[in-house]
């Protein structure tokens, strides 16, 4: 039986660890990060669970250790945030490419200077090559329910998984969380069969590939990252078996044949929930698009959900400097349409209301705003 | 005395240098600890002394990892040995002197400090010779390096590892050279032997590098050991054993076997002179103690 729990999406995550039978958790702390592994060591330290924690010296380290204990045959959990996830960078390549199951929570928080604690995409975006699948969580409910997914998407096709959250408006914003009891046991205990060290057949893992060897090599990894878009789905219906919650790369809401499509993710997403309800209200055929999962990009999905919109309007808490918005380079780039306007908005936690959203909304439909722009300056 | 044992786990056909002692060194190891081993290699000699793809000369379960993360990821693989029952395998980190005296000394001290059960062994040719030479803090004074050509020589001195390390209060440490042999198994034995985390610092003589003959490796190694630039001892639980008296035979014997110290004036010689004797007068004191 489900119950319902008052959580943030940190407690969310830690309580989703609880009940995944990990193994071995490595993790440094940082802000807004630290209540998932605080939490953790709670329930190891009352014996609630049995894993081993290893309080590493640094988030480069964390993702080494995981390494260590994932080749070694483990289930391996940890959890950083924006510098944390930054100074990961070159692990984060080793551990796709040594194609370790490895899941990590990110909060995602603004890359400094200057210095800041708030939301932004770009620490998680800008690993969005390093091989990682990536889901973004919108509210507590999802950040719980795609910890378990993304264990058993990473451990099926053996590619380490991001669960990102925005810092503080995801990761502490508490609302009601359908917890599982004993029924999602049966669903996280499966651990897939993969290759790990082992003293009876001695392998070496990792060495030096010359170009006949590399490339093939990479290409398959690719198709394994891709492959996880099926099996999400296909995951995805044995977890809704038993949440009743359905999720799927894409996620769409509103009117279905709408001439506005608002394409976000995190909580972008929640906020433009909302103003899609209003806009639809004053008349004006609104859709969400919300992107699940970014890597891999559901190129297909994104296709379909948008196929018939006039105006499409991606807004990203993430910016590339030179280029612009990286969710609307994404969006634009993969399906070629030219009806798509990016908007940068709410960086290092700059408040985006549902009012700013229908407003670039009204603005777009009125033809006000013609190209790429930013969100600012509207309080 | 003690016998060494005759089984080889190192594989034939690696692809070390000829002379090169970091290949002598693991095949010493082994013997040591058995095949209920498993090693994790960064970036440095040993890399491609494993072989290429599909090959694995070690004989022994091999990870291959990322420069600056072999104590991490050794921690990585004995929390999960713990987790499956698997805790009498023994871990070891193999890492040259750029990955441990310079890049990788972060995880090394984290590793150190958390006592995690491993051992952690830095094979030290005194350079990043698998790069093609260039100077690690690793690099004794006065050697030539490609980023070190005389006359700008290395003018400092090589960072003290053991007491570095030993500064974690740590339950072993240890250095060793392949030209004692039967020491260095000790070394190894004892280590594999002690819970916690253990250091062994291996000088490794590399005949590309050193711009030695292939053929003197172990004569070098024995004279930096009866010459004082390399003390042979062990730090157990805190306590400094010296584990063979140098002869203390005059330096330049074991300079003018190699080519990257051939530029030394006697001003520069008579420098190292000086800081081996300092050296000494302060290791004397420990192990007075």
């Amino acid at each position: 039986m489900s119950k319902k729990i008052v959580m943030g999406g940190n407690d969310a995550i830690a309580y989703a660890v609880k009940q995944s039978f990990v193994d071995v958790i490595s993790a440094y702390p940082i802000t807004p990060q630290t209540s998932i592994i605080e939490k953790i060591a709670d329930f190891i330290s009352k014996g609630e669970i049995g894993t081993k924690f290893i309080k590493v010296e640094s988030e480069h380290s964390a993702m080494a250790a995981a390494m260590g204990a994932s080749i070694a045959g483990s289930r391996v959990f940890t959890a950083t945030s924006s510098q944390g996830l930054l100074l990961m960078h070159e692990v984060l390549h080793w551990a796709s490419g040594a194609r370790l199951p490895i899941v990590m929570a990110n909060a995602n928080r603004a890359v400094a200077p200057p210095w800041s604690i708030w939301a932004e995409e770009t620490d998680s975006l800008s690993q969005r090559d390093t091989g990682w699948i990536q889901f973004y969580a919108s509210n507590s409910q999802e950040a719980y329910d795609f910890l378990f997914l993304a264990f058993r998407v990473a451990e099926k096709v053996k590619i380490p998984a991001m669960v990102c959250m925005d810092g503080f408006l995801v990761t502490h914003a508490k609302e009601p969380v359908e917890v599982f009891e004993d029924e999602i046991s049966d669903f996280i205990s499966i651990k897939e069969g993969r290759d790990v060290l082992d003293i009876e057949n001695p392998k070496a893992y990792g060495a030096l590939a010359f170009p006949k060897d590399y490339m093939p090599i990479k290409l398959e990894q690719n198709r394994a990252v891709f492959e996880a878009l099926n099996v999400f789905n296909d995951v995805g219906n044995k977890f809704t078996s038993i949440s009743k919650r359905r999720y799927l790369p894409v996620y769409t809401y509103g009117e279905e044949k709408a001439d506005v499509a608002i394409v976000s993710m995190g909580s972008l997403a929640e906020t433009a929930h909302i103003a899609v309800d209003n806009l639809n209200a004053s008349s004006l055929k609104t859709k969400l698009v919300k992107i699940n999962m970014f890597r891999p990009f559901p190129k297909n999905e994104l296709k379909k959900a948008l196929a018939d919109v006039e105006h499409i309007i991606v807004l990203d808490r993430d910016i590339s400097m030179g280029k612009g918005g990286i969710v609307k380079d994404e969006v634009a780039g993969s399906l070629g349409f030219d009806n798509v306007l990016g908007f940068v908005c709410g960086l290092g936690g700059y408040d985006v209301t549902e009012g700013d959203v229908e407003k670039v909304v009204k603005d777009v439909v009125d033809g006000k705003i013609k190209e790429d722009s930013y969100l600012w300056g509207e309080k | 005395m003690k016998k060494i044992n005759k089984d080889e786990i190192l594989q034939p056909n690696h692809l070390a240098c000829p002379g090169c002692a970091a290949a002598l060194s693991m095949r010493l190891a082994l013997k040591a600890l058995g095949k209920k081993t498993v090693i994790v290699i960064p970036a440095c000699c040993w890399t491609i002394i494993n072989g290429p793809l599909g090959q694995n000369y070690a004989g022994v379960p091999v990870f291959h990892t990322a420069f600056e993360t072999t104590a991490a990821v050794a921690s990585g693989i004995k929390a999960s040995f713990m987790m499956q029952n698997k805790d009498d395998i023994t871990v070891m980190g193999w890492a040259g002197d750029g990955g441990t005296f310079d890049i990788g000394l972060q995880a090394l001290s984290g590793a150190a400090e958390r006592n995690e059960d491993m051992i952690y062994v830095c094979y030290d040719n005194e350079a990043y010779m698998n790069t093609g030479i260039q100077r690690s803090s690793a690099t004794p004074y006065g050697a030539a390096t490609t980023t070190t050509p005389p006359p700008i020589i290395k003018d400092r001195p090589k960072k003290d590892l053991m007491e570095l390390v030993a500064a974690h209060n740590v339950p072993y440490i240890a250095s060793a050279t392949v030209a004692y042999p039967k020491d260095f198994i000790k070394k190894f034995e004892k280590a594999k032997n002690t819970r916690g985390f253990k250091l062994i610092h291996i000088f490794s003589p590399c005949p590309p590098g050193h711009k030695s003959l292939e053929s003197k490796s172990i004569e070098i190694a024995k004279l930096a050991v009866e010459t004082g630039v390399f003390p042979l001892y062990e730090i157990e639980n805190g306590v400094h054993k010296l584990s063979r008296k140098p002869k203390f035979t005059d330096v330049k014997e074991y300079l003018s076997l190699q080519g990257r110290f051939k530029h030394l004036t006697e001003q520069e010689i008579e420098h190292i002179r000086d800081n081996i004797s300092k050296k000494w007068e302060k290791l004397n004191k420990k192990f007075d103690t």
